[in-house]
């Protein structure tokens, strides 16, 4: 995949912004992977890209934001540490809603998933940035791990019992075979919808803005104003689907967990 | 102005003090009924991004189901040599699985109540 992209990068590298003849950027040209440093680990390609630049700035600027709020610790809390608070209550409440007080020992977890995944997609929104969450294959490893460690912790709590989960109460012996088969399905598409989800509306955002934004350049003094308009409106919607699929990312772990813990 | 008053009210005494307290309450009347007024618009906002995360989470589900179930009959397909038959099969077992978490997230959500909703006074009722 990523292999794909080089080539697509090497191919389109003469024209860069400019794509086809009609004079509109490319819209899908954000989503480039660039090489910043090449590295070759044991004949693996693990070169320092753009995507992994931004992964860094973002837990850099999680760990500045945390550790610089809570340096005080007063009392009564000034407006950076109000943010920090703020934030672990939203989160602390998650997942004593979704999974109850048994779920407290995995808050670091998805305290650190939750607003890693916030600050990529807000990342994203700044102009000139890289929007890590838009290529599916970073999505998909974060959905992949968090579900193969949720069916780590059900074994671990509930033994082979654990597989039980997959046989459905109250229903003729006959339909069994079936219904198993299918819960088995159920399960294994929890890692495909959380990380299609996410990528999805990423992908499907930025380029909207970046074909508006190309609209508003091309239609010029005149035309333009309407298409600015739309932007400023789907600029804020943006904002508002890049906390959302945060928020939904994490509920989703924690009700997953949830399942793994109390098995129904 | 206000602190004018206060000062002069406080000079001569108990009289226009007790028209202050008066003022004073028919403000706190007036200011109580105001802000029951403005909470609605961001109680409903919020409402409304809640809803359109439901709408999102529910609409990849369907579609992971049938593509999930898709390929699992096809690697199937290979393992086995058994061309189209097993990916058909799993093509339809994987939309049931696929419906089957749509009916079951719907059914989540309408159990769970709304985040927020210890926070609203046991005096207002739902509207629906």
């Amino acid at each position: 995949m990523i292999g794909a992209a080089y080539a697509a990068e090497d191919a389109g590298h003469g024209d860069g912004h400019g794509g086809g003849g009609t004079g509109l950027p490319d819209p899908m040209h954000q989503f480039e992977i660039k090489r910043l440093i090449d590295l070759d680990a044991f004949g693996f390609d693990a070169s320092f890209t753009n995507s992994a630049l931004f992964m860094v700035i973002a837990a850099a600027l999680i760990t500045l934001f945390t550790m610089l709020a809570m340096r005080k610790g007063a009392l009564v809390p000034g407006r950076l540490q109000s943010m920090a608070e703020l934030s672990y209550e939203f989160v602390a409440n998650m997942v004593r809603d979704n999974v109850g007080t048994a779920g407290m020992k995995y808050f670091p977890f998805i305290f650190t998933l939750f607003m890693f995944v916030l600050a990529l997609n807000m990342l994203g929104m700044v102009p000139y940035s890289f929007t890590v969450t838009s290529h599916i294959i970073v999505t998909f490893a974060l959905a992949a791990f968090i579900f193969i460690g949720v069916t780590i912790i059900g074994f671990w709590k509930h033994g082979i019992g654990f597989l039980k989960f997959f046989v459905p109460s109250g229903v003729p012996f006959v339909m069994l075979p079936l219904l198993v088969v299918i819960e088995v399905i159920s399960y294994l598409t929890r890692p495909v919808s959380l990380s299609v989800r996410l990528f999805a509306n990423m992908m499907a955002g930025h380029t909207m803005l970046k074909v508006f934004g190309s609209f508003v350049v091309a239609l010029g003094l005149l035309g333009g104003w309407a298409a600015l308009a739309f932007m400023v409106a789907f600029t804020g919607l943006e904002l508002l689907v890049a906390f959302l699929q945060a928020y939904v990312f994490a509920i989703l772990t924690c009700i997953y967990l949830n399942d793994a813990l109390h098995m129904h | 102005m206000a602190g004018a008053e206060n000062q002069s009210g406080r000079s001569r005494g108990g009289r226009d003090t007790d028209a202050i307290r008066q003022r004073l309450d028919a403000l706190g009347g007036k200011l109580s009924t105001a802000q029951g007024r403005r909470p609605q618009p961001p109680e409903d906002e919020k409402g409304r991004g809640q809803a359109m995360g439901q709408a999102l989470r529910l609409a990849t589900e369907l579609v992971a189901g049938v593509a999930v179930g898709g390929f699992i009959g096809w690697a199937l397909d290979q393992l086995f040599g058994t061309a189209p038959f097993l990916m058909v099969a799993f093509l339809f077992l994987g939309g049931a699985a696929g419906i089957m978490n749509v009916v079951r997230t719907a059914k989540a959500m309408q159990g769970e109540p709304m985040p927020g909703h210890h926070l609203r006074n046991a005096t207002d009722d739902d509207e629906d």
